[in-house]
């Protein structure tokens, strides 16, 4: 095998993508897909931690308060979010409806020790963002007086959970776990899966439009061809998965061992790639090897991440650094799982080569 | 009857050379595959998904804490005595001391904390729902109501507080005030059923509830009480995730269709089947046929086996069309498999972004309308929806499918099928194809008329996008965005025209051209807005997005000045003074807004 023949089938594939065109809509839709992230980050946070968006911690929602008194009604007048007024409920709800009021609540005339638990009717606006922030701010203050209801009936209770106590103070970090643990790994290792499905296109175009005798006629081996474009759709994962984290980091989203992450990714991305090789080999046509690689690749996916210390657990632990030594026998398992497909796909296409030979 | 004999004749040669060409070779390894998956499925299940495992360290002094906290996977738990944490402190995300929680203040830490505070929730609720007097450990039970406001959208841009300055006396109701008899303090369902609910409710599967957590306690499923902890809008996420269900096969047989397109255009393969005096129509209506049934079999397969409504089917119609429609443009556009590759991946994603999105806030805003997969969620959680609901999130999938299909129909033709033009030049062949060139200003106008709901689409993607920026940067980003976007698609009849012949464009007729173009453009959002989109049009973002229904003068002068100054700049400058002209035609538009709508300029 001649590295001068692999690199020149490599060349060719990437003009063949840049003539095209069409890496430009790979990298139009990672930023499309970065755009939606940020979307998602900062319209969930808002929606249902609305204190991390200063602008509404200034707003104080007017509600009215029904029914009887309570202990509820004094934390709710305590609250710096609320302006409570004593109301009867028909004229409150009316004024609810009206958009005067954020929020109605209706307390029944149930004694703090009674056996029966206390209900408490709230009303609220449907389908309006604003009650999903006065819900939120409720909710705290509903979980002071429960925990209240819940000391008064204590003598009621045969067990108590150990106890455990808090820090008051605990904003922040509510989007951490799904941008490290979900988004992160996700797209990083997206580049992986687009080379692969893109190297089953660079081999089955090569037989259906028949253009596979006049490159066998050339020096340039059939091996050496599918290594050539291997090697192509390699090159492509780490500079499409360090773009991903270039836009991150821009996003500001603090990523740790860039580096050791597009090696890790850069040799697990040998499996999918060569996997889709060996598909597209024996199938030669587009629709069935796409199909059958699809599912495979599902399969082998979620198989990965039922095993603990997978490769994609792995980028997570990079990314937020807490990975240690094991990174590297985790590694080490891919190269020899990928160094097993290499030869299955050098056999295949040696075996494929010589029938074209003869034949 | 010609054309349905026709249509069944290609209708089941393709079936017939889609199962041989499957079977011989694929379907034994399809089924060995899907045995596999079935395995593995039951194996994760088994042994849950380790993506976040590790993600935190942790340090505790107290081995009921430290055993507490190593039942989750994502920490990795330290028992070390009390001085050694505490002088070690920097070396971990939290700390635990004599039972007292430390951060360690940086965002890893905070995000350990929230997870700490919610396994300790998971794990009193644990304790309590144990007791025998439920009552002692759950004392407080909500019934949340909501109440319908007219004044829906229009006031609440963005979530903000309307309801003007708080006052020192209570509000008074301006319209009748309806009697509400006061609510009965009994809750309705016995305390052995919300036992059994609760407890079903905790033992929802911790890897996906693990994302639904931090948004909310789960679907409660406690009917409609709620103990203050769940007490949180409600994410929809089951029906998110059966959506995924639905959607995934669609997307997968339109690949089907697309390829089958793609593969006439290999080697000039269908120049037999164009040969022959069967019409493009029928051609095409006889491929999509088994693929359409196909799809909405496996849809109606699957609503049958998650014994959900039928309605469900409804909203997916429309979608499937679209995909379809999409298909075959994409298959008709490619070059190459990689082409093909790259842009259905594209399609993909943006689709399923314009569909996903607005249905997570199903129950949160009307917003979440402009997606016919809000209606599926609201199907699945038992709440009707309207006839004006279903028309106005699906209507703009069935006109954008049907224009798509009337494109592909009349490019499909031999010079067209086997170009190896480059996908700009190629699209701009498809869309001049589709004009007739008898009547070029009728089909400037039909043109314009036709892609509003195009432009509507990814309109109303900037608004899903946008919504949720602080106040004036959104309505920044969508003015610019929207202006944009109008003079982008209002060029497309000009510029087609001139690239087929610039020696057409004389003044006399560029200002014809243009007038077209701004009557094309006007009568089209007036009819559409006319017949769906009232309930975000009389917002402030709608008065960008689709100008007012009022004065008509002004909007079509504003139209037409715009597609002038882009004609002009073509006519002067050629093709490389494109851009100007667009950026130029941006500005004079956001300008008329920022006049008219805004009156920021007064």
């Amino acid at each position: 095998m001649k590295f001068r023949h692999l690199s020149i089938i490599a060349k060719k594939e990437f003009s063949g993508l840049l003539n095209e065109r069409t890496i430009l809509l790979a990298i139009l839709l990672q930023l499309f897909i970065a755009l939606f992230s940020s979307f998602l980050m900062v319209g969930l946070t808002s929606m249902y931690d609305p204190s991390s968006l200063s602008k509404y911690s200034r707003f104080r929602y007017n509600i009215a308060y029904c029914g009887n008194d309570s202990a509820l009604k004094e934390y709710l007048e305590k609250s710096p979010d609320f302006h409570v007024y004593g109301m009867d409920l028909s004229p409150a709800v009316t004024a609810l409806s009206e958009r005067k009021l954020a929020a109605v609540i209706y307390v029944p005339d149930t004694a703090p020790d009674a056996t029966d638990p206390v209900k408490i009717t709230l009303y609220t606006l449907q389908n309006d963002l604003q009650s999903a922030i006065v819900n939120v701010k409720l909710k705290d203050i509903f979980l002071t007086y429960e925990k209240d209801l819940r000391t008064i009936r204590a003598a009621r209770l045969t067990e108590q959970p150990v106890p455990l106590q808090l820090p008051a103070n605990r904003s922040g970090g509510d989007f951490y776990e799904f941008v490290y643990g979900l988004l992160i790994p996700l797209l990083v290792f997206m580049p992986a899966i687009i080379a692969s499905a893109l190297i089953i296109d660079l081999i089955t175009e090569e037989y259906q439009h028949e253009t596979l005798e006049t490159l066998i006629s050339t020096p340039v081996t059939f091996a050496e061809m599918v290594w050539g474009k291997v090697l192509a759709c390699e090159l492509l994962v780490p500079v499409q998965a360090g773009a991903w984290l270039f836009l991150l980091i821009v996003n500001g989203i603090a990523i740790e061992n860039v580096p050791l992450m597009l090696l890790q990714v850069t040799f697990t991305s040998f499996v999918p790639i060569l996997l889709g090789a060996l598909t597209a080999l024996h199938y030669r046509e587009r629709t069935a090897a796409q199909f059958i690689f699809s599912t495979a690749l599902v399969v082998v996916i979620l198989f990965t991440l039922a095993l603990p210390a997978n490769p994609l657990n792995l980028l997570t632990r990079l990314a937020v650094g807490t990975a240690g030594a094991e990174q590297w026998v985790v590694l080490a398992g891919v190269i020899a799982i990928g160094a097993l497909l290499s030869v299955a796909t050098q056999r295949y296409a040696e075996k494929v080569g010589r029938e074209h030979q003869t034949g | 009857m010609g054309a349905v004999a026709d249509i069944t004749t290609i209708a089941r040669w393709e079936v017939k050379r889609t199962v041989t060409q499957m079977s011989r070779a694929t379907l034994p390894l399809a089924i060995v595959l899907f045995i596999l998956l079935i395995l593995v499925t039951g194996f994760a299940a088994q042994s849950g998904m380790h993506l976040q495992d590790g993600m935190y360290v942790a340090g505790v002094d107290d081995p009921a804490i430290a055993q507490l906290l190593a039942s989750d996977n994502r920490f990795t738990v330290y028992q070390l005595n009390g001085e050694v944490l505490e002088q070690n402190r920097q070396a971990f995300d939290i700390v635990v001391i004599r039972g007292t929680v430390y951060g360690s203040g940086s965002e890893r830490g905070k995000s350990a904390l929230k997870t700490v505070e919610r396994d300790y929730a998971k794990y009193t609720n644990r304790v309590y729902s144990r007791q025998d007097d439920l009552f002692a450990a759950y004392p407080l039970w909500i019934d949340p109501v909501n109440v319908k406001s007219e004044l829906d959208f229009l006031s609440t841009q963005s979530g903000q507080y309307i309801s003007a300055r708080p006052a020192a006396a209570a509000p008074i109701p301006e319209g009748e005030v309806h009697t509400i008899p006061p609510p009965s303090p009994a809750l309705a369902i016995s305390r052995e059923e919300l036992r059994a609910e609760l407890a079903r409710s905790q033992a929802a599967n911790s890897q996906i509830s693990r994302y639904t957590e931090m948004l909310s306690s789960s679907d409660s499923a406690t009917g409609r009480f709620k103990t203050p902890s769940q007490l949180s809008p409600p994410l929809p996420f089951d029906s998110i995730i059966l959506i995924f269900v639905f959607i995934f096969p669609l997307y997968f047989t339109s690949q089907f269709f697309m390829m089958s397109i793609m593969n006439e255009r290999i080697e000039r393969k269908g120049e037999v089947l164009l040969s022959t005096p069967v019409s493009a129509g029928s051609i095409i209506t006889g491929k999509a046929l088994p693929y359409l049934l196909g799809m909405l079999a496996i849809s109606a397969a699957l609503t049958v086996y998650l014994r959900a409504s039928p309605l469900i089917i409804l909203p997916l119609v429309p979608v499937i069309f679209f995909f379809l429609a999409n298909a075959l443009i994409i298959g008709m556009v490619s070059r190459s498999f990689k082409e093909l590759s790259f842009v259905s991946i594209f399609f993909s994603t943006v689709a399923t972004s314009y569909l996903f999105f607005p249905s997570i806030f199903a129950n949160v805003h009307v917003i979440s309308l402009i997606s016919p997969l809000t209606l599926i969620i609201l199907t699945l959680q038992g709440t009707a929806y309207t006839a004006g609901d279903y028309l106005f999130s699906t209507s703009l999938f069935w006109i954008t499918s049907a224009v798509l299909f009337y494109v592909g129909v009349v490019n499909f033709r031999e010079e067209r099928l086997f170009s190896e033009k480059r996908l700009v030049p190629r699209l701009r062949e498809f869309i001049a194809e589709s004009m007739s060139k008898k009547h070029p200003f009728l089909s400037v106008f039909l043109l314009n008329g036709f892609a509003i709901p195009f432009v509507f689409m990814v309109q109303l993607m900037c608004l899903v996008l946008f919504f949720n920026l602080p106040m004036p940067y959104s309505l920044i980003l969508l003015m610019v965005f929207a202006a944009l976007i109008e003079e982008l698609v209002k060029s497309i009849g000009i510029t087609t025209l001139f690239f087929q012949d610039s020696a057409f464009l004389s003044w006399k007729n560029l200002v014809l051209a243009c007038a077209a173009t701004a009557v094309g453009f006007l009568a089209g959002e007036k009819l559409l807005l006319l017949i769906t989109l009232s309930q975000i049009t009389e917002s402030v973002f709608g008065s960008i997005l689709f100008l007012s229904l009022g004065v008509l003068w002004l909007p079509l002068l504003l139209h037409f000045a715009g597609v002038f100054v882009v004609a002009c700049s073509l006519k002067l400058g050629g093709k490389r003074w494109f851009a100007f002209g667009i950026l130029a035609a941006t500005v004079i538009h956001c300008l008329y807004n920022l006049y008219f709508i805004l009156g920021w300029l007064q």
